[in-house]
């Protein structure tokens, strides 16, 4: 990519309001994206395709930005993951999962990382929607902020977790 | 395995992001990319050329969909009937073979790189008054939506594409000259399947479009910008004198220009006789599995502004597709609604 002259702290700013948008929600669209690839890097580069599929095609004041970002987060990190095979080979080389960083115990630190993937790859094989609900209840949103991101009445959100958290626990097994 | 087990599971280490760097990064890059914002309140349209290629897609695939089985010998054997749908993406540089054989052609002609294809009885779309003259037309019942999104208003016209028949004969004459036009060297054709051919059966299809131009044809979902299309066709089914789906994909994955990653992608079908490969252009769209409130396994396309998008699945031997303006949601909310 080529930037302007003067390198990238010289790029006039954006549109005020996407701006906000962008501030507002960037650490909590990267969240949901890592939550699913278990890969910061990637995750921000999802969070970046993300703003940019937004930037193009909606106005950064509507109201349905933000659940529009956290369902795009989710499916873009859902196809990321789906769509590369190298995924598998990374993730037992680097990951390491939260509960066994600080481990000294090799033994642990292996099986810790071979949950991580198998999660992983769990999640790539459960249908789209369990999958992102998942993602996004597990990253902190609340019922209503899942509901609006995938279009589904909140009042359904508790029984679609529970057939979703069901559907995990089985492939868990 | 209880919730605590799960939140366990899908944990992750606390994120250190710097948001203030990253909003240097999307500058530079939309600046790089000379990327405009939108500053009109956005209508829920997709991109003209988008839609039309979506459309155009949906009209080859009921227009497939519409070919019916031609009164063929007991020898022939089905060789081909979908039953689940994958997407499999395809780049400009896997085309530029097939396009350019088929450029500015039909699809009779373009298929005449491999062959002759002659149809028995061919497609004859019509547009029909009522949902009950398709059901009565088509000769099977009509599922229509039972909720539409906000953004698709007022009635659906009808579009009928009848039952039709065609047969597909390989020539490997055929092949050698398509590909000397080109200055190509094609590989040659297998001496059982010159002269194979191929019957194939299915049809007829519904389409009903919403918000099309009361002058145009909603037969022909390409001359014009709908907001929602949605069509069914009986499944197609391919039948064959003398060829394998095997041997097809075999020559099919030796044509030049196959790149290794759609080929990879063409053997990872683990059951080509019953699965539909439809192809998603790489640099346009995205695609992934879906699966129904009603258990259909189906597929997602969308393109990369999210604006338009499409789901097709299969399910009782019909092809189903719900195409349009439409977010994710929105479309499998749709193809969820379908009575």
């Amino acid at each position: 990519m080529t930037l302007p002259a003067g390198g990238r702290d010289s790029v006039a700013p954006l549109p005020a309001a996407f701006e906000r948008l962008f501030r507002a929600e960037y650490t909590r669209v990267v969240g949901i994206a890592n939550r699913i690839l278990a890969d910061q890097g990637e995750a921000e580069d999802v969070a970046q395709d993300v703003f940019l599929s937004f930037y193009r095609a909606h106005p950064a004041d509507a109201g349905y930005a933000p659940a529009w970002l956290h369902a795009a987060a989710a499916h873009a990190a859902l196809n990321a993951i789906r769509s590369r095979t190298r995924r598998a080979r990374r993730e037992t080389a680097e990951a390491v999962a939260p509960d066994a960083a600080a481990a000294d115990d090799p033994a642990a630190v292996v099986s810790a990382t071979e949950t991580q993937s198998e999660v992983r790859a769990i999640l790539a094989r459960l249908p789209e929607r369990s999958a992102a609900l998942l993602a996004l209840r597990y990253s902190g949103l609340s019922y209503e902020e899942i509901a609006a991101a995938l279009d589904v009445r909140a009042s359904s959100v508790g029984t679609l977790l529970r057939r979703a958290e069901d559907a995990f626990r089985r492939e868990m097994r | 395995m209880n919730d605590e087990q799960i939140e366990r599971a899908l944990a992750m280490s606390e994120l250190k992001v710097d948001t203030e760097d990253a909003l240097l990064r999307f500058r530079a890059r939309a600046a790089g990319e000379q990327i405009v914002p939108v500053v009109v309140p956005l209508r829920r349209r997709a991109p003209t050329r988008l839609l039309q290629g979506l459309a155009a897609a949906a009209a080859v695939v009921l227009i497939a969909s519409g070919l019916a089985l031609s009164g063929a010998a007991g020898s022939i054997l089905k060789i081909f009937e979908p039953r689940q749908i994958v997407g499999v993406p395809v780049t400009p540089s896997d085309l530029s073979y097939l396009g350019g054989a088929c450029a500015n052609l039909q699809l009779q002609q373009c298929l005449g790189t491999y062959g002759t294809f002659t149809w028995t009885t061919p497609p004859q779309p019509k547009e029909v008054p009522s949902l009950t003259a398709a059901t009565n037309a088509a000769g099977f019942t009509v599922q229509t939506p039972a909720s539409l999104p906000s953004s698709v208003t007022g009635q659906p016209r009808y579009g009928v594409i009848n039952q039709s028949s065609a047969t597909f004969t390989f020539s490997a004459d055929a092949t050698r000259q398509a590909a000397a036009k080109q200055n190509r060297t094609a590989p040659p054709l297998p001496a059982n399947i010159d002269g194979a051919k191929l019957f194939v059966t299915g049809g007829p299809a519904v389409v009903m479009v919403w918000g099309a131009p009361a002058s145009a044809s909603p037969s022909d979902p390409t001359a014009n910008i709908p907001t929602l299309v949605v069509g069914q066709a009986k499944a197609p089914v391919i039948s064959s004198d003398g060829v394998t789906v095997a041997e097809l994909q075999a020559y099919l994955l030796s044509q030049p220009g196959i790149s290794p990653q759609l080929a990879a992608a063409l053997r990872a079908i683990s059951d080509p006789t019953s699965t539909l490969p439809v192809p998603i252009p790489a640099e346009l769209a995205i695609s992934h599995q879906v699966t129904l409130q009603n258990g259909a396994q189906g597929l997602f396309i969308g393109d990369n502004t999210g604006i338009a998008s499409a789901v097709i699945w299969q399910r009782g031997g019909m092809i189903y597709e719900v195409i349009g303006s439409l977010t994710e949601a929105q479309g499998l909310a749709v193809a969820n609604s379908m009575r």
